[in-house]
């Protein structure tokens, strides 16, 4: 497959990650992790990385399943707490998303989808779950055009969706079905995500979600949060990032973190805590451009 | 030689039409294997099996070998009824079991391999490709991973029976944390306190160097560069119903039994909580499931596991057995499928025989499926847990009618197996008092490591202890048997 | 040793041994009772409110009326009592069994078995009838238990922490004991000279404490306050007393813990100091404030317990 070709501009960005926890029972024992780390990837580079807990417990760095880079940290102590600081230094190339032709020939980009070598090495993103599975109602929501490329098609399913959703927060959380966010058409950049992948897949095409920082300046979604978005991957090109909650194609303002089958795999914190009360989560993302070259 | 039934103790007893019996031959003669047991059982009466039979169950409830019965008021202990009517495999029959249990292993195990590196038998169309996008258990998190000595099912389960032909066929291939295999051990315990007489007639193989044997493989499956690795057995605590094989296990071997929580990880290795201080853990026998053992990377609201292993496991830190991941080669859907991953991956002949499957999305076996529905066992390829299964024999003719119209609907979605008889065996029966004829099944446990296979030679016998009854599963109310495994 | 496992094991010691005292002060009280020389101590009412004072269910109010079968269903045999027998042999057991992998078969077998006798038998034939049989069965089949883990076990770091929780419980449950003897005492006052001193009382305590034949040997008198309290509590020879409960706790403490020098907030310190403490003790002391004395003894074993769950099961 072709790689994605580059030019030679790049930016410097500085992430401030902060997260406050705080359990109103206070715990005997907890483990935390983090899924807070820019991946290192052709197009990124993460030149500086310091963590930071008010626990004064070691934050570790381990990998996960899927091979990204987590930050542990576990205590041992009665605590009521955590307050949890990451702060980075990335490079980030300039991409130009559509630096590749389009196919000559559809059918062969079809077959070479449907053939069984393409879907065993893309299984994993192929595979439906929870979130992104289209239900049965909505299978023909958006139809893929078969006249036009894949890559147009997915082009046009990440407008789509921009239009189709309303960007709302505070109205839908990490476990809202799929189902309802069709039905109420509100939603954030995971809900825009889940829509976008279950319609990818459900017409063959390999689609991950990715969640990661974006850098702010535009007016774009997605503000002090994490952000997520979309891969597709486009035969013979190969994975593409669609941005659907601003119908945009992933470009250097998008700092990646991992990508996984849905939020479950990508879920920026992990915690056991052993504890009977409630518990209150906040954090906050400050992303910066630091300079460009 | 008279047969036995003149005996008093076998003096009720009956031998159905068309049961392979393990005992008596069709014509009621005592197989010749038999013969000596059935000379020295023989000469007791009923009255001195049932005081045995007593003797035997106290000896198992004192010894705490017992489940829980959670009734309306107070839950109940129980013992899993044990038989003292032994089983015997003949040498040359064991053989076989042995050679054909190893075989299915290792293809397994390469089956893994293959399926969590370069998929080449998915590819190659062998094994359709909706068995990995199907199963819940095909974990991504393994995929590139090597385990140590490249081992994933280092010990499994295969359950066989013996059908009316008289061969033995495997019906199940058990890889996560198989277990019985402490009931192997007890059951012999029991016997020989019972009736230890009978062992001087007969060269029986020991089954108490299995820990032995396990405690070998897990040490050498140890992570590199570990000199004399700590190995601990984690258990998901003691109201698991298989908390008493935990707790034997682990005492057999002279290793910890831990639960997750007396485990903890650090910086990517995996210490146990002791009296001082921490203790770095190399190798894990998990009895776990694996969606259970890590809440960071699996079930995120399991306790039971421990928070940061499976990064230690893929680090090489830390070995798992079984490795996390090998529920994908054990559901029934691949097991129609084993035979052709012998032959893919050995090239061999499969030892032991597959109950045959009918494809119906072949058009030939559809053909011979629909001609034959009455003799069949009808199953959704991609269903688990026995749903929408159809028994031939047991439908009226409007359902053969509407079983036949939905597999013709959609015939890649079914396959379709003869209707097996297991082997009866002579079993006593309590509240009768007497011996009946009821049906076995052999499980058999086999270990692999680092170069080295094993299998226990003898296994767990389980009878199903209702009449009639082919569920020899202990929730179904089923018992066992000690199991002989002859020298000679 | 896990943590976790060594707390259990410490806590199987601890029930096993209260087990046997709370059967046999139930016996001992209830028997000689019957025929005690004075009519308080042979008061029905009397006897039963020693008994739930003993267990830590004291009924203060005199107006009370105690049903004799209800207090003997709730101290042996029901299962809602924390205090009761059966509840202390069910505790044992569950610890037991999850740590079954590190104690011997044998052991494991003779509380089983201990367990099925005490969970079935007749609640109704117990209260009615049976006292006698069964708190005499619970002594003896403890006695075995006892004689299985000297036996079965490898005196190793297992076996001791066994030993500490059977030790610091018999040290409390001694200290319990003649505390409430104690206080029947002050109560059911002999009838010559002295008469809290002469009280038939000590006769009892030293009963309770299965200790009677072993402290005529050495004394050869009638026990009086004086020289019960001596060979209880000071007594290092009497493996019942409290002197001989701290020198276990002290021995088996070094097992566990094998540094060469202490620091003073551990274990083995805190032991140390209660040891040399008593080791010098004189009867006379004690005697200036009992209740203060013996108060003192049992908050230095709940302190000892207390600390030994920080330092060693602290998981």
């Amino acid at each position: 497959m072709a790689g994605l070709k580059c030019r030679y501009m790049s930016y410097e960005y500085e992430i401030d990650y902060d997260t406050q926890n705080s359990y109103e029972k206070g715990l005997n024992e907890a483990f935390w992790q983090f899924l807070v780390i820019p991946e290192d990837n052709e197009t990124q580079e993460v030149s500086y990385w310091h963590f930071e807990n008010d626990l004064g417990e070691r934050n570790s760095v381990s990998i996960n399943g899927l091979g990204f880079k987590t930050v542990q940290v576990r205590s041992k102590k009665q605590v009521d707490h955590i307050n949890f600081n990451a702060h980075f230094k990335v490079v980030k190339k300039e991409i130009n998303p559509f630096d590749f032709e389009l196919p000559s020939d559809l059918e062969a980009e079809r077959a070479h989808l449907n053939s069984l070598e393409f879907k065993v090495d893309h299984e994993p993103y192929l595979r439906k779950t929870r979130f992104t599975t289209l239900p049965e109602q909505h299978r023909s929501y958006f139809e893929f055009d078969r006249s036009i490329s894949i890559f147009e098609n997915l082009t046009h399913l990440n407008h789509w969706t921009f239009e189709h959703l309303y960007f709302k927060t505070g109205v839908t959380d990490v476990n809202t079905p799929l189902s309802e966010i069709i039905e109420k058409r509100h939603g954030v950049c995971q809900d825009f995500t889940h829509l976008f992948c279950a319609i990818a897949k459900y017409n063959g095409v390999p689609c991950r979600y990715v969640s990661g920082y974006l850098h702010q300046g535009h007016g774009f979604f997605g503000d002090s949060q994490m952000h997520a978005w979309a891969e597709a991957f486009v035969p013979n090109v190969g994975w593409i990032g669609f941005d659907p909650t601003n119908d945009l194609l992933a470009s250097h303002n998008h700092i990646k973190v991992c990508h996984g089958k849905d939020y479950t795999d990508c879920a920026p914190l992990k915690g056991v805590v052993y504890t009977h009360g409630a518990n209150e989560t906040k954090y906050s993302v400050f992303v910066k451009a630091a300079q460009q070259q | 030689m008279g047969t036995a039934i003149d005996k008093t103790i076998f003096s009720s007893y009956v031998r159905k039409e068309g049961l392979f019996d393990e005992v008596f031959q069709s014509d009621g003669e005592v197989k010749s294997v038999y013969q000596k047991l059935l000379d020295l059982y023989g000469s007791r009466t009923i009255e001195d099996y049932v005081s045995l039979n007593n003797k035997a169950k106290s000896s198992f409830f004192n010894q705490g070998i017992t489940f829980q019965v959670y009734g309306d008021k107070q839950s109940q202990e129980k013992i899993f009824p044990f038989d003292l009517f032994p089983r015997i495999i003949d040498s040359a029959e064991w053989e076989t079991i042995e050679k054909g249990a190893i075989q299915r292993s290792l293809a397994l195990n390469h089956f893994l391999w293959d399926v969590y590196h370069d998929k080449k038998i998915i590819k190659d169309n062998i094994v359709p490709i909706e068995l990995l996008s199907s199963s819940p258990n095909y974990l991504h998190q393994m995929m590139d991973v090597d385990p140590p000595s490249k081992v994933y099912n280092h010990i499994s389960g295969t359950d066989i029976i013996k059908h009316s032909d008289g061969d033995y066929y495997v019906l199940e291939d058990n890889i996560r944390c198989p277990s019985g295999v402490s009931y192997v051990i007890c059951n012999r315990t029991a016997l020989k306190r019972a009736l230890f007489g009978v062992f001087n007639h007969y060269q029986t193989y020991t089954v108490t160097d299995y820990a032995e044997n396990l405690l070998n493989l897990l040490e050498s499956v140890k992570p590199p560069g570990v000199d004399a690795p700590v190995c601990v057995v984690i258990t998901p605590g003691m109201f698991n119903s298989a908390y008493y094989e935990h707790s034997y296990l682990a005492k057999a071997m002279g290793v910890e039994l831990v639960e997750g929580r007396d485990l903890f990880v650090e910086n990517d290795f995996v210490y146990m909580k002791t009296t001082q201080g921490p203790v770095r853990v190399d190798v894990v026998y998990r009895r776990i499931d694996d969606l259970f053992i890590d809440p960071m990377e699996f079930h995120p609201d399991s306790t039971l596991g421990v928070p940061g292993l499976f990064a230690a496991y893929k680090k090489g830190n830390v070995t798992l057995a079984n490795a996390p991941g090998t529920g994908v080669a054990d559901d029934k859907a691949i097991y129609t499928y084993v035979p052709d991953i012998i032959k893919y991956y050995l090239g061999e002949e499969p030892i032991l025989k597959n109950v045959h499957t009918y494809h119906c999305s072949r058009p030939d076996e559809l053909k011979y499926v629909l001609e034959n529905i009455k003799d069949l066992v009808i199953k959704p390829v991609d269903e688990a847990g026995g749903y929408g299964i159809s028994i031939g024999n047991k439908l009226t003719k409007e359902e053969i009618e509407k079983v036949k119209a939905v597999v013709k609907a959609n015939p890649r979605k079914y396959v379709a197996q003869p209707i097996m008889s297991l082997s009866v065996h002579p079993t006593y029966i309590d509240q009768k008092e007497s011996f009946e004829q009821r049906h076995v099944d052999l499980r058999t446990f086999t270990v692999l490591g680092h170069d080295q296979q094993f299998v226990l030679k003898g296994g767990l016998t389980r009878v199903a202890l209702k009449e009639g009854n082919l569920i020899v599963n202990s929730s179904q109310g089923g018992g066992s048997k000690d199991t002989w495994v002859l020298k000679q | 040793m896990l943590a976790r496992v060594a707390n259990n094991l410490f806590w199987m010691g601890r029930y096993i041994e209260r087990a046997e005292h709370i059967a046999r002060y139930m016996n001992v009280n209830y028997f000689s009772s019957l025929d005690a020389p004075n009519q308080l101590s042979q008061s029905r009412q009397f006897v039963l409110r020693s008994m739930l004072f003993m267990v830590g269910d004291p009924v203060p109010d005199d107006s009370i009326k105690l049903e004799e079968e209800s207090v003997l269903y709730d101290i042996g045999l029901n299962p809602e009592k924390f205090y009761s027998i059966l509840s202390s042999i069910k505790a044992a057991r569950e610890n037991a069994n999850s740590s079954r992998d590190l104690i011997s078969t044998e052991l494991y077998e003779s509380l089983n078995k201990f367990y099925h006798f005490v969970v079935n038998y007749p609640t109704d034939t117990f209260v009615k009838t049976n006292l006698y049989d069964f708190t005499v069965n619970v002594t003896e089949m403890i006695a075995v238990l006892r004689g299985k883990i000297r036996g079965t076990l490898l005196h190793d770091e297992v076996y001791a922490i066994i030993m500490m929780g059977v030790n610091i419980e018999r040290a409390i449950q001694i200290t319990r004991i003649i505390n409430t003897k104690y206080n029947d005492a002050l109560l059911a006052k002999g009838s010559y000279g002295d008469t809290f001193a002469h009280s038939f009382e000590w006769t009892t305590l030293l009963k309770c404490a299965e200790s009677y034949d072993m402290m005529r040997r050495l004394y050869k008198k009638s026990p009086t306050s004086t020289s019960t309290l001596e060979f209880l509590l000071l007594n290092g020879r009497c493996p019942r007393s409290f002197m001989n409960c701290i020198n276990q706790v002290y021995k088996h403490i070094l097992e566990i813990d094998k540094k060469v020098e202490y620091s003073k907030h551990s274990t083995a310190f805190m032991v140390g100091k209660i040891r040399s403490e008593f080791e010098f003790k004189q009867i006379e002391e004690i005697q200036e404030d009992i209740q203060g004395n013996l108060n003192m003894i049992l908050n230095k074993m709940f302190k000892i317990s207390e600390n030994m769950e920080k330092e060693f099961f602290h998981y």
